[in-house]
């Protein structure tokens, strides 16, 4: 993170675009929508917050627009290139370089230490290892996790291992995080301090988060908010916009 | 980083991983065990083959072929030392000796009975009488009047050491022949119908008893036995250059025995290596296929932070291999532990038809412990390539909605 600026300059670049997006499911030898010619572009330095019912898409738009899933009709481009084209190699290129996850459940590695864990992404890009090590500590400094480092996940509790998930997503140093549900399985308190620490990140880092959540905690924390209903999404107003907690 | 998971995820489980490893352990061990008794037995009876053969004959062809008349095949004494010669300058020749054997009657005042004689180089460093297992003195190296009797045969005649028993036989004229000889000692034979007829003079005393000069074999010592097939092709072309109207044979084509049981052991080391490939192959595929499955949200999350598939079936595979020569190792250390505390015990065994209980032992050498190692290395590898490419060739979305 240390080559990133403090100050985001670029704020405002589009960098992800999603056109005319449909998902469907065959169920039952019926086919149901999941998403429904969805068009929409995500800026750089966005903190856009996605809610909706369980049910209604919101996952399933974040599949498509992080490439971990392929829609079944439209396109997402992601900094102007198309991506529907890619083969599975390209994509998971374009997910290892470019794009951070952070899951509801951490989803960490429960075999790796806290560093370990952060350092995977950059074992996948093939980083020396100083310059791995070096951006490990500064990412574990970052979310506050220092004095965690060789600790597994099942020695952390619940707001520390989303911080761990978090510094994992930005190690590599992202254009866009996106996050599914970060909070749902932390208590309110511990949730604030995980999306205090997201929208830090976000205003020092200029990397674009999209959360998708349906707490209704977490919209504050919104630049941008989006709202998906049966598959179909309308951009709303951001219900004020939370500054993080020094 | 890939290595390190794989063995974390080795000890993830350890009740799981205990089953596998228990399989993997018993399987080496018991694969090792039945290579290390093969190899023992095997060893022991070309031991037992080329000490009383020689690792390599040279005679007459129409004795191999078993087509002589009388005998009309054996071999003078200047063919004989100019083949001893030729021998001599070939490497890897320990030693050479020389073989009279005949038939004929033993016997005392109270009664006689069929004699099978050899006639034999006493101090030639080929055959060696250690093997069997002489009691009383060795035999003389001149032409004295002395026998070693087989032991089933000195009791059928009611003889001991220092007793006298008669000798008759057919000599090479085809006159008859006689002589009184003392016993000078008793031996042992792997089969006690030999050894109810089996004695043995000096080759010096049997040409004697059979009024010649000339010997039937020329047995050669060769320091390593396995190399007697190419010794044996090397010296028949030497003599088909030098015109020596003799044949040549291995230690392994004058013991149809030592091949049959050769076979047989091949067959059923191959037999046994099958069913423990097998029963490593389906238990843990069994444990492996749970073990990854459980798993699939964290392929599903490597593989979204951009891992590729085979990046994860790598991974896998780094896993299998881990249990498998973790469990492997284990298996060779137990199997070596019973093989040191069972030659320390010292069974033994009388085979059917044996005349002497055998020292039962096994054995290890570097290909005992190898072949077991790398069979079971690659059972557990194989059974882990299915499960690793299923969970590999899962989609990213479909892996990370796994409960």
């Amino acid at each position: 993170m240390g080559s990133q600026s403090q100050f985001c300059h670029v704020r405002g670049n589009r960098f992800l675009d999603a056109q005319h997006l449909t998902k469907t499911y065959r169920v039952g030898g019926e086919t149901v929508y999941a998403l429904r010619d969805v068009t929409w572009s995500a800026l750089q330095g966005d903190f856009v917050v996605i809610n909706g019912p369980s049910g209604s898409g919101k996952t399933t738009f974040l599949n498509l627009i992080s490439v971990i899933d392929r829609p079944s009709s439209g396109e997402v481009f992601i900094e102007g290139e198309p991506t529907s084209a890619k083969s599975e190699g390209q994509l998971a290129h374009l997910r290892k370089t470019k794009i951070g996850l952070v899951f509801q459940s951490f989803n960490l590695i429960p075999v790796l230490s806290t560093e370990e864990n952060v350092e995977y992404p950059l074992l996948l890009q093939k980083r020396p290892r100083p310059e791995r090590a070096a951006r490990v500590e500064a990412m574990l400094r970052e979310v506050g996790l220092t004095d965690f480092a060789r600790r597994r996940p099942n020695e952390l509790s619940g707001g520390q291992r989303q911080r761990v998930a978090i510094a994992r997503a930005l190690v590599t140093g992202p254009m866009i995080v996106l996050a599914d549900e970060p909070t749902a399985n932390l208590d309110s308190k511990t949730g604030e301090t995980v999306m205090d620490l997201m929208r830090r990140l976000n205003e020092e880092h200029c990397v674009t988060f999209i959360v998708v959540t349906h707490d209704p905690a977490v919209s504050r924390y919104a630049r941008r908010r989006v709202r998906i209903h049966d598959g179909q999404l309308e951009e709303g107003e951001p219900d004020g916009v939370a500054t993080p907690a020094s | 980083m890939d290595l390190k998971i794989a063995f974390r995820n080795v000890f993830r489980n350890r009740r799981r991983t205990a089953l596998s490893l228990a399989v993997i352990v018993v399987g080496t061990a018991i694969f090792l065990l039945t290579l290390s008794f093969i190899g023992e037995t095997l060893e022991s009876s070309r031991t037992a083959v080329v000490c009383e053969t020689g690792a390599v004959q040279v005679a007459d062809p129409r004795l191999f072929e078993d087509r002589t008349k009388g005998y009309d095949y054996l071999i003078s004494p200047a063919l004989r030392d100019r083949t001893v010669a030729m021998v001599a300058e070939r490497p890897g020749v320990t030693g050479t000796g020389w073989r009279l054997d005949f038939a004929g009657l033993v016997g005392t005042e109270n009664g006689s009975t069929l004699l099978l004689a050899r006639g034999v180089t006493t101090c030639s460093c080929v055959e060696n009488y250690d093997c069997f297992a002489i009691e009383g003195g060795a035999l003389p190296a001149d032409d004295s009047r002395q026998v070693l009797l087989g032991r089933a045969l000195a009791a059928k005649l009611g003889v001991r050491i220092g007793d006298s028993v008669n000798v008759a036989t057919g000599t090479a004229s085809g006159n008859f022949n006689a002589a009184t000889v003392t016993v000078a000692g008793t031996l042992t034979y792997s089969t006690e119908a030999v050894e109810k007829q089996l004695g043995l003079f000096s080759v010096q005393f049997a040409q004697r008893l059979l009024k010649t000069d000339g010997v039937a074999r020329i047995l050669i010592g060769l320091r390593d036995p396995e190399t007697a097939e190419e010794f044996a092709a090397a010296l028949e072309r030497d003599f088909n250059e030098s015109g020596i109207p003799l044949a040549v044979r291995t230690w392994r084509e004058l013991s149809p025995s030592y091949t049959s049981l050769e076979t047989f052991y091949t067959a059923f080391s191959g037999l046994a290596g099958v069913a423990v490939f097998v029963l490593v192959f389906f238990s843990v595929f069994e444990i492996l296929t749970i073990s990854f499955l459980e798993r699939t949200r964290e392929v599903g999350t490597v593989r979204a932070f951009g891992s590729s598939r085979g990046r994860v079936f790598r991974g896998f595979l780094l896993e299998g291999a881990a249990i498998g020569v973790l469990g492997a190792a284990l298996g060779i250390a137990v199997g070596a532990l019973v093989t040191v505390a069972f030659n320390a015990i010292g069974f033994t065994s009388t085979p059917p038809g044996g005349a002497v209980p055998l020292a039962l032992r096994l054995s290890l050498s570097a290909n005992i412990v190898l072949v077991p190692f790398l069979t079971v290395v690659f059972a557990t590898l194989a059974s882990s390539m299915y499960p690793a490419w299923k969970n590999s060739r899962l989609g990213v979305v479909q892996a990370l909605q796994s409960v």
